[in-house]
């Protein structure tokens, strides 16, 4: 919507030589939009500068926390954030896919629309709720489950990642449905008139040629699971300076979101660097999400463009 | 881009809003009688009241100190470091109650045997120096320690305890935990779990309140009567906080926790009311 507005480099009073209001309004509120943007990176920036002068590049690669003697290494949390949305991605995906390929392919047109319905509340479920959910019941449940690794508590990073498999799960299955939904449906017949069966049809032909909007639904989900707060801050444990090693992900750990998400932003209140250090976080995971939700959109353009 | 644009109108409405909501933030602890209060002032006097527990004290405090509250609620004193933050805010602590702040247990800790820790064994099992409930006389069960995040008033008054001064207490990496339902919740559902808490919270089923042990071999326990008299050492006095004198609705909801029917809800969630202190706390 932004690139069509903006991109006329003609004069406003164009074409038929008049005013338009319509354009001048959306091309003023598309500037504001992109000035906020813009804006917000910038503080983020400015504010994050003195971590930045200090650590330099040891701010990303450093892996120990301690804000009271100044040392600041994000590299625990970032750890934490790209284990906690891999896990989601890696236990979502496959239910999401085979869902949406049942509803795309095999129920009929009216019941799937309801079941997509449905999907679509469960998205909009506050994550508080699912942080709760996830307290009372998801981290007792892995506790007992991990019994045999001898887990210290139920609050892991593996516990995170189910939970928040949980959250993203509505976003991959509609969107991966909306993808399947997009190859023509002239092409499904030709398939079937040609004699192949419905699952050769489904996974031969729809499935392949969805790929790049399956894609794009990963990378939103994934994107969605890089900046949830509220229900990683419930049961991610939120130890600063867990070990970048296989066992922790039975342990407590620290995303970067629980960590901005917790007490220590109000004691970094007015301490220039411990305040750089947490709005460097900010930065770090604004870049993340930004990027993958880039890469998810460019896919899911690019899905569009075949479809037509 | 659209949501960054709606997100500007929310804001631009929000700040016409509040002139006329009485928000008040802070201490998950304080929370329970001034959310009571709260309620029967929305019910009685038709106003318009927002409590909110974001950040506990400090997040109180700082929420005061932006002007985005009109009353911060606090579990610790404002310290001078939150004054030389917000130079221009006149912080005006009123005192409505006291209340401890206990070491807790779980349930397989306590029937083991360990019903009370003297300082030097709380330091061992903050510091993770004692890693096994066995070594301070308690089951053959590891030490899982939920640190309340520092920053909260609980904390603060267990560092005051255990090493005379929050900042001279060794930065630990332990799991955190935040508000006082989520820290009474973890330590029920976890085997050999510690935590600090508000010693009203411990129901004596799930969660167990240690007494401490002084030098001379006295087990001191967060009786009424111990925190009264400040016998037992994590005492605390629970605020309110206005900038200067509290005005308008402000004024209204803070006389009201005053008030002997205010009184009772600070009695009735387990705390001290003010007529209860034998001295008065600095």
């Amino acid at each position: 919507m932004i690139s069509a507005s903006a991109r006329p480099s003609l004069p406003l009073a164009s074409r038929r030589g008049r005013f338009s209001l319509t354009k001048s309004a959306s091309l003023a509120f598309s500037l504001l939009a992109l000035l906020t943007l813009a804006g917000l990176v910038l503080i983020f920036l400015v504010q994050s500068l003195p971590v930045w002068r200090q650590e330099g590049i040891g701010y990303i690669t450093g892996i120990k926390w301690f804000y009271r003697a100044n040392l600041f290494g994000a590299l625990p949390m970032i750890y934490g954030t790209l284990v906690v949305a891999f896990i989601a991605l890696l236990l979502a995906a496959p239910i999401g896919i085979s869902a949406a390929l049942f509803t795309a392919e095999i129920l009929p047109p009216r019941v799937r629309l309801v079941l997509k319905i449905l999907v679509e509340l469960l998205a909009g479920v506050p994550s508080v709720v699912y942080g709760l959910l996830g307290i009372l019941y998801l981290r007792n449940w892995v506790y007992h489950l991990l019994t045999p690794f001898d887990p210290l508590s139920g609050d892991t990073l593996l516990t995170a990642g189910i939970l928040l498999a949980v959250m993203i799960l509505p976003t991959v299955m509609t969107l991966s449905d909306d993808a399947l939904r997009g190859v023509p449906a002239a092409q499904r017949h030709a398939a079937r008139g040609l004699g192949l069966t419905r699952a050769e049809t489904a996974l031969g032909l729809t499935l392949p040629q969805a790929l790049p909007g399956i894609g794009a639904a990963l990378l939103l989900g994934l994107g969605r699971a890089f900046g949830e707060t509220i229900a990683v801050f419930l049961v991610v444990g939120r130890q600063d300076n867990q070990p970048l090693a296989w066992r922790s992900l039975i342990e407590a750990g620290q995303t970067l979101t629980s960590k901005l998400g917790g007490s220590e932003t109000n004691i970094a209140y007015g301490d220039s660097l411990h305040w750089a250090a947490m709005v460097g976080l900010g930065l770090i995971l604004l870049a993340t999400t930004v990027v993958v939700t880039l890469l998810g959109s460019r896919l899911a353009q690019r899905r569009n463009i075949h479809a037509e | 881009m659209k949501f960054l644009t709606s997100c500007c109108a929310l804001l631009a409405l929000a700040s016409f809003t509040q002139a006329e909501t009485l928000k008040i933030n802070g201490s998950t602890t304080v929370n329970l009688p001034a959310a009571e209060g709260a309620e029967i002032l929305r019910a009685e006097k038709k106003m318009d009241i927002q409590v909110d527990t974001q950040g506990g004290s400090s997040g109180g405090i700082s929420a005061l100190g932006d002007g985005q509250v009109q009353i911060g609620m606090s579990s610790k004193p404002v310290s001078d470091d939150d004054r030389t933050k917000y130079p221009k805010v006149k912080f005006n602590p009123i005192h409505i109650g006291e209340d401890a702040v206990a070491m807790i247990v779980s349930k397989d800790v306590w029937d083991g045997g360990l019903q009370a820790l003297t300082k030097q064994q709380t330091q061992d099992l903050y510091e993770g120096k004692v890693k096994n409930w066995k070594e301070v006389g308690g089951p053959d069960e590891r030490v899982v320690f939920f640190n309340k995040e520092p920053g909260r008033g609980t904390w603060e008054v267990f560092a005051h305890w255990a090493y005379g001064d929050p900042k001279k207490a060794p930065q630990v990496s332990l799991p955190e935990v935040g508000g006082n339902e989520e820290t009474r919740n973890k330590v029920g559902s976890t085997r050999g779990a510690i935590s600090q808490l508000s010693s009203s919270w411990a129901d004596g089923k799930k969660v167990f309140a240690l007494g401490i042990k002084t030098e001379s071999g006295d087990v001191l326990q967060p009786t009424p009567d111990n925190i009264a008299t400040h016998k037992y050492p994590m005492s605390r006095p629970l605020f309110l906080i206005t900038n200067g004198e509290p005005q308008g609705e402000a004024k209204v909801f803070v006389d009201f926790m005053l008030s002997p029917q205010g009184q009772e809800l600070v009695k009735k969630h387990g705390y001290l009311a003010l007529d209860q202190l034998k001295t008065e706390t600095p």
